[in-house]
């Protein structure tokens, strides 16, 4: 897929506004395409926000958020990681704009919180069940059977704490496996599990993605693909990195029915280390193919500042909503920070102007095929 | 005296009773209905959301944008939340807005650079995430109400309604040379020709219904229905047409038909003694006015085949290609015919009364196609067919009691001209219909 684009940002009006007589547009997204003017309303998830009250996660909080669990150290001093998990299965909420979808979650957001632990760590994870069925917490990696998360499952209110050693190091998917396990998945329960080797790994700018799609109208097909729960939401709101900084992603496939997906990253080579176990890169590309719970490490930066698109290079996923670019800035650490905190803070201030908000950036489109 | 006095008493009081019977359905059922709509529950136990329906009734392809018109089709009102071609997602914008109530409609603008000739398919997502959708087999720019696509309209109307029709007529002169069976034949050879339009047109407005409207319009019943009262109107209609000219030329009251004016005021001895030349006067209207009630139950299928022509090349499922235009042309060169045809032993019709016929029979398949190539509707589609197919059974059963008439009581089925006439009738059109 060759997309060619130069980006200009700018603010959408809100969809509070839509009832006024105000000329709305659409379009302009793609090179060649009219911009339309309505007096009615704009169904554009390319570029519209989900009110916080109802989206099903922040994408931009995910993206770097990892939780490294409440720390306590045993007596032969090895660290004791603790994490509570709380599945529920009652909820809906907005998974795509304008989209209302029956969502099981760990900890109210799909993906569910990335966990973190370093090789050799004792993780102990408390699965509340607040739902309605029996659910459990499967984590990949190595752990005794009774800690599989496969023959016991918890009972609507129960409770159960897995305790394991983190090891190997690597990336992980932990979901839920109780049947029909389909099911399970496609609502939500799932998550990214992260297992640092004991030495480290080079200071970088880290994130995790997690790939995904949701079957809004159960025809076991996906009506929607994501990266990090809500399509094209890194459209809107691209994410910031820093030119010449190395930038490391923690990527995990959890995509039901369709048996690939894939991730391309534009104008740019990545190492890959797949499953993220060995510290010697496999592959340097610029495309990883991946069926459902496979997972890697990509590796990169970026030599020239602008604009570049992220995406499935299935392109039919791509077009239903696993698409982002990232803003390489021309700066330092500190100023990418203070860019970041004023995209936030501009969030926080347009949802507080009403309901339901489209402020967003629209990526603005010249160039060429 | 008393009794009476008593049954009218005992009427008023129970017309008191009668207003209770009366009022108490109204109360229980009004009780039911808001129960029903604020507290469900209470009788039912899930409140399960009712599943939402719309129905994609139309698609067009404008220069730089595709526009699907929607329509709720559900139980309850819903939001439309995206719109994708081809299964892939883009930002469209809808008018009037967003969410629709029961019934209602609105217009999805997709900015979209399409393809001619293309497949395509066009989804509208609601939002709780079920997707509709509907296919185009080939994309074709939308007619433009211009002066341009309009004279083309306007064009392959007549030459597809009234040049025909027009043709048919010239048969006027040689129907009038024809013996009695000859003319029995062609008076049922016209009457098969209309049955088998009227249940082409049914057919048609049938498939429109099942194909293109959603269950919610129970358009299948609607056919039925506007058919029958369209045929009984026309009925009334009639009989007032040939009650009224039958008074101004001072009708014969023995004459036995199904069109004979009892209640004619006016009437007196003298009128009556001078039956026979009433009679002829009866001879050459009855026919004149059954030769005008066809033209109209013609034009109105003309309405709406103009409608599905119209249509056809809007939807983009019609290359109107010269053979199509010819195949319509033969076809409906025997409307004319059916025309004439009860015309055939009156007195010499005047050629602009002839003329005036056609138009009527022919002209509206301009307008149809101007309508439904501009402005289509399945629904009015379907209630124009079904109003065509209710006029041409009305103008089938005036030639039958026509032709009952002069041949007599019992006349109908023993003369196998009128048998022979009517198969071949409806074979015409069959194989001419094979053309289009």
């Amino acid at each position: 897929m060759i997309f060619a684009i130069s980006t200009m940002l700018y603010s959408r009006s809100s969809l509070s506004d839509q009832n006024s007589s105000k000329l709305d547009t659409v379009g302009g997204h793609t090179p060649g395409y009219p911009i339309l003017q309505t007096t009615g309303d704009i169904l554009d998830p390319t570029s519209f926000v989900i009110n916080p009250k109802n989206a099903v996660v922040d994408p931009m909080k995910y993206l770097r958020e990892f939780n490294y669990g409440r720390i306590s150290t045993s007596s032969n001093g090895t660290v004791i990681r603790d994490f509570t998990l709380i599945a529920s299965d009652r909820q809906t909420k907005e998974v795509s704009p304008g989209v209302f979808y029956n969502v099981w979650t760990f900890n109210g957001t799909i993906p569910g919180p990335t966990i973190r632990a370093t090789e050799g760590d004792i993780i102990r994870i408390t699965l509340l069940n607040n739902g309605t069925k029996f659910h459990s917490v499967h984590f990949h990696g190595i752990h005794p059977a009774e800690m599989d998360g496969v023959f016991e499952g918890i009972a609507p209110g129960g409770k159960f704490t897995y305790e394991f050693t983190a090891q190997p190091f690597g990336v992980f998917p932990y979901h839920c496996h109780m049947q029909p396990l389909e099911e399970h998945i496609t609502h939500g329960l799932y998550g990214v599990f992260i297992v640092d080797p004991k030495q480290g790994r080079p200071q970088a700018d880290e994130m995790v993605m997690l790939m995904n799609g949701y079957d809004t109208d159960f025809d076991t097909e996906n009506n929607f693909y994501t990266v990090n729960g809500i399509p094209f939401y890194y459209m809107h709101h691209p994410i910031q990195i820093e030119k010449n900084r190395l930038i490391r992603i923690y990527l995990l496939n959890m995509l039901e029915f369709d048996p690939l997906n894939n991730f391309h990253l534009h104008a740019n080579m990545f190492d890959f280390y797949k499953t993220g176990t060995k510290l010697i890169p496999d592959e340097y590309t610029d495309i990883v193919t991946m069926n459902q719970a496979e997972r890697g490490i990509l590796e990169f930066s970026y030599k020239y500042p602008g604009m570049y698109m992220f995406h499935a290079h299935k392109t039919e996923f791509a077009e239903k909503g696993w698409t982002g670019l990232f803003l390489v800035k021309d700066g330092t650490a500190q100023s990418v920070n203070e860019d970041l905190n004023v995209t936030s803070r501009r969030n926080i201030t347009n949802y507080s102007t009403s309901d339901f908000n489209k402020t967003t950036n629209l990526v603005s489109t010249g160039g060429v095929k | 005296m008393e009794r009476e006095e008593g049954n009218i008493h005992n009427t008023y009081r129970i017309s008191k009773r009668t207003i209770l019977f009366g009022v108490v359905p109204f109360i229980v059922i009004g009780a039911m209905v808001v129960l029903l709509l604020n507290s469900p529950e209470i009788i039912f136990q899930s409140s399960v959301k009712p599943l939402p329906e719309i129905s994609i009734e139309k698609v067009e392809f404008l220069d730089d944008n595709i526009v699907a018109f929607v329509r709720n089709t559900g139980p309850s009102e819903i939001t439309i939340a995206q719109a994708d071609v081809n299964d892939r997602i883009y930002p469209a914008a809808i008018e009037p807005g967003r969410t629709l109530t029961r019934l209602a409609d609105a217009k999805v603008i997709i900015p979209f650079v399409w393809n001619r000739g293309e497949p395509y398919e066009i989804g509208i997502t609601t939002d709780d995430g079920t997707r509709f959708h509907e296919k185009v087999k080939s994309a074709a720019p939308a007619p433009r109400p211009t002066v341009g696509q309009a004279s083309t309209f306007a064009l392959i109307g007549t030459y597809v309604g009234v040049i025909p029709v027009m043709m048919g007529l010239v048969w006027y002169p040689f129907i009038r040379r024809l013996s009695s069976n000859k003319y029995n034949f062609f008076l049922s050879l016209t009457a098969g020709l209309l049955v088998f339009l009227g249940i082409d047109a049914l057919l048609e407005s049938n498939e429109i219904a099942v194909n293109a409207l959603a269950p919610a319009f129970n358009a299948q019943i609607l056919i039925i229905m506007v058919a029958i009262v369209t045929l009984i109107t026309l009925l009334y209609v009639s009989q007032r047409l040939i009650q009224r000219a039958s008074k101004r030329s001072k009708p014969d009251i023995e004459y036995k038909s199904g069109y004979s004016s009892r209640s004619e005021p006016d009437l007196d001895l003298k009128d009556i003694r001078s039956s026979p030349t009433s009679f002829q006067q009866q001879q050459m209207i009855r026919p004149i006015a059954i030769s005008m009630m066809i033209s109209i139950g013609i034009g109105l299928h003309n309405f709406g085949e103009g409608l599905a022509i119209g249509a056809a090349v809007l939807l983009g499922e019609v290359a109107l290609s010269s053979f199509l235009i010819l195949g319509f042309t033969l076809h409906n060169t025997t409307e004319g015919l059916a025309i004439v045809a009860p015309m055939a032993k009156s007195r010499r019709i005047p050629l602009a009364k002839l003329m005036v016929m056609g138009l009527i029979a022919g002209g509206p398949t301009i307008l149809g196609a101007w309508i439904g190539g501009f402005l289509y509707s399945p629904i009015a589609t379907v209630i124009f067919l079904s109003i065509g197919a209710g006029a041409i059974f009305q103008v089938v059963y005036s030639i039958g009691s026509w032709m009952y008439h002069i041949n007599g009581r019992g006349g109908l089925l023993n003369n196998h001209w009128i048998i022979i006439g009517f198969a071949f009738g409806m074979l015409i059109m069959y194989l001419t219909g094979l053309l289009v």
